[in-house]
């Protein structure tokens, strides 16, 4: 039984909730709407209905230079990071590790601290350094970005390996490397695609620290943000829903497997 | 056993990646807020000039003041409404209450230039915002309120922001073992005594966590500010972004980052202190 104050409460958190969630989606149902149909004087044109916005957007040399550069930086940065993430957890779980807690603290900080101390103390050691920015630039500023995530995801899986598995394999003669190979790694792969893929969403969106280290290579929220300074036309509708749709529907895949993995983990 | 030798080779191996990409580059930026600017180019010579000119000049500091106490309000809205969305998603059950949280969550990752460039459109003259206060009466005309200024900052920053706190409180709440609600009840306690006993108490560090989250998150924002913030909407962040590009002063944005990077330390410190006092 649910007394009357607290059905009260439930349905005011409800009207909230329902009203947060409208104003959180705006942007999606707004820029896809915007993108297939003309508004004139706050009317909606029905007729003037089309997809022909989504096919000029790969003609737009700009724009597939700019969905280039972000694969591109995506897709090596949460290599590099994914690849240090594994040695990072496998060392912080190893029985000899020194300086353990020093160093969860620095991979962590990129993530912790406010972007724009990222992307700067990265600016200022470039120049420094005289390294011209770029894409390089670029992909070291992600990675030590994602790291943090792919860190965290593969540390927590490995830490409910039982211990007693790894010395199993080494009583039964396996050398150090087998038991990674065997043991370690098929237990850790599930958390380290989930960790890869949600190290690829935030790479994919990442404005922050992309502008202190672009110079002039734009990703595609740098020249989204371009594009958007000159004026809304149809065609950056049809862009702002295509990246949209890639972030939500990468996020989902995130959040299915990370259940996924819950479930195998109480299993 | 392993030998002291073979640790600290590992550790090396281990530590490198994070000390050239991290701790370098801290360090670096560190150490150029003691240098100047002399005729556009840097000057290496160690003062405390950048500091000395940031504390005395009203300006700086006022902006400084004025970005600390933007952020608060941004992190008690996003509180105030988030936390009732998480309530309210923590008190469903099974699949929907799934389905809610993954609605909340997933904002998290659509892009954030995207949702700033929205909430203009909205907020502006013949936005959204406008039209809804004039068809209900509130407005007579539609006006520039809502747009480039510190109000427009603070609502936007809340709508982008909010989903940082909803996450963490939830988490705290999901951990609360339904016994303790069960046993309340049962004790004679109304909802309201069991929420202030029992769901806040334990919830309190997810409290903080998202409040740490939002507050860290806008106070180094500086996109926001210069999108929808005009003149008036000045912030830190933004202070620290115009060193780097107009002002080109490269020394004196590193001491402002470095006053932002110790802030943030500071509060974080704050937040986990807050945290552990509870868990006691």
């Amino acid at each position: 039984m649910k007394n009357t104050s607290e059905r009260i409460a439930d349905w005011i958190a409800g009207i909230l909730t329902a009203l947060v969630l409208c104003v959180l989606y705006a942007p999606v149902v707004v820029s896809a709407l915007f993108s297939v149909v003309e508004i004139k004087g706050g009317h909606i044109l029905w007729d003037s209905f089309t997809l022909q916005h989504y096919k000029t957007l790969w003609s737009n040399p700009t724009v597939t230079e700019s969905l280039r550069n972000t694969a591109i930086v995506a897709g090596v940065s949460v290599f590099f990071a994914t690849i240090l993430a594994v040695g990072l957890a496998v060392y912080a779980e190893w029985n000899g590790a020194v300086g353990k807690r020093l160093l969860e603290i620095t991979i962590y900080l990129p993530f912790l601290l406010p972007p724009i101390v990222t992307g700067l103390s990265l600016l200022v050691t470039s120049a420094q350094l005289n390294i011209s920015r770029g894409i390089s630039t670029i992909i070291i500023g992600h990675t030590v970005l994602v790291l943090a995530v792919a860190y965290r995801l593969i540390l927590t899986r490995l830490q409910t390996l039982p211990k007693s598995m790894i010395e199993a394999s080494s009583d039964l003669g396996a050398t150090q490397v087998q038991t990674f190979r065997y043991i370690i790694l098929p237990y850790m792969i599930s958390a380290i695609t989930t960790g890869a893929v949600l190290a690829l969403t935030l790479s994919f969106d990442e404005t922050l620290i992309s502008v202190f280290l672009a110079g002039d290579r734009m990703t595609l929220p740098l020249r989204l943000w371009a594009m958007m300074r000159v004026g809304f036309t149809q065609q950056i509708n049809a862009l702002v829903t295509v990246v949209l749709v890639i972030s939500l529907v990468l996020a989902a895949l995130v959040a299915f497997r990370l259940k996924l993995g819950e479930q195998e983990n109480t299993e | 056993m392993v030998g002291a030798f073979r640790r600290w080779l590992f550790f090396g191996l281990a530590a490198s990646v994070p000390i050239i990409f991290v701790v370098i580059p801290i360090g670096a930026f560190l150490v150029l807020s003691f240098f100047k600017v002399d005729n556009g180019t840097i000057v290496y010579e160690v003062g405390l000039g950048n500091y000395l000119n940031f504390f005395g000049n009203p300006t700086y500091w006022g902006t400084y003041v004025g970005s600390l106490w933007l952020c608060l309000q941004v992190t008690f809205l996003c509180l105030v409404i988030g936390y009732p969305v998480a309530w309210f998603v923590w008190r469903r059950s099974g699949s929907i209450r799934y389905f809610l949280l993954l609605l909340t969550v997933l904002p998290l990752f659509m892009s954030y230039i995207v949702k700033i460039y929205t909430l203009r459109s909205v907020l502006g003259l013949n936005g959204l915002l406008n039209q809804l206060l004039v068809t209900a009466g509130i407005l007579e005309k539609p006006s520039m309120l809502f747009l480039f200024n510190q109000r427009a900052v603070l609502l936007t920053m809340t709508v982008l922001y909010l989903p940082f706190a909803i996450l963490p409180v939830y988490l705290t709440l999901e951990r609360i073992p339904q016994i303790f609600l069960q046993a309340s009840a049962d004790l004679g306690a109304t909802p309201w005594t069991t929420f202030r006993k029992i769901v806040f108490p334990l919830a309190l560090p997810g409290t903080i966590a998202g409040a740490l989250f939002t507050f860290i998150l806008a106070f180094g924002d500086f996109i926001t500010p210069q999108m929808v913030g005009g003149t008036t909407g000045f912030t830190f962040g933004r202070v620290i972004w115009s060193q780097f590009g107009l002002a080109y002063n490269w020394p004196f944005g590193a001491a402002l980052a470095t006053i932002l990077l110790l802030t943030s330390l500071a509060i974080i410190g704050l937040a986990g202190y807050a945290s552990s006092r509870q868990q006691v």
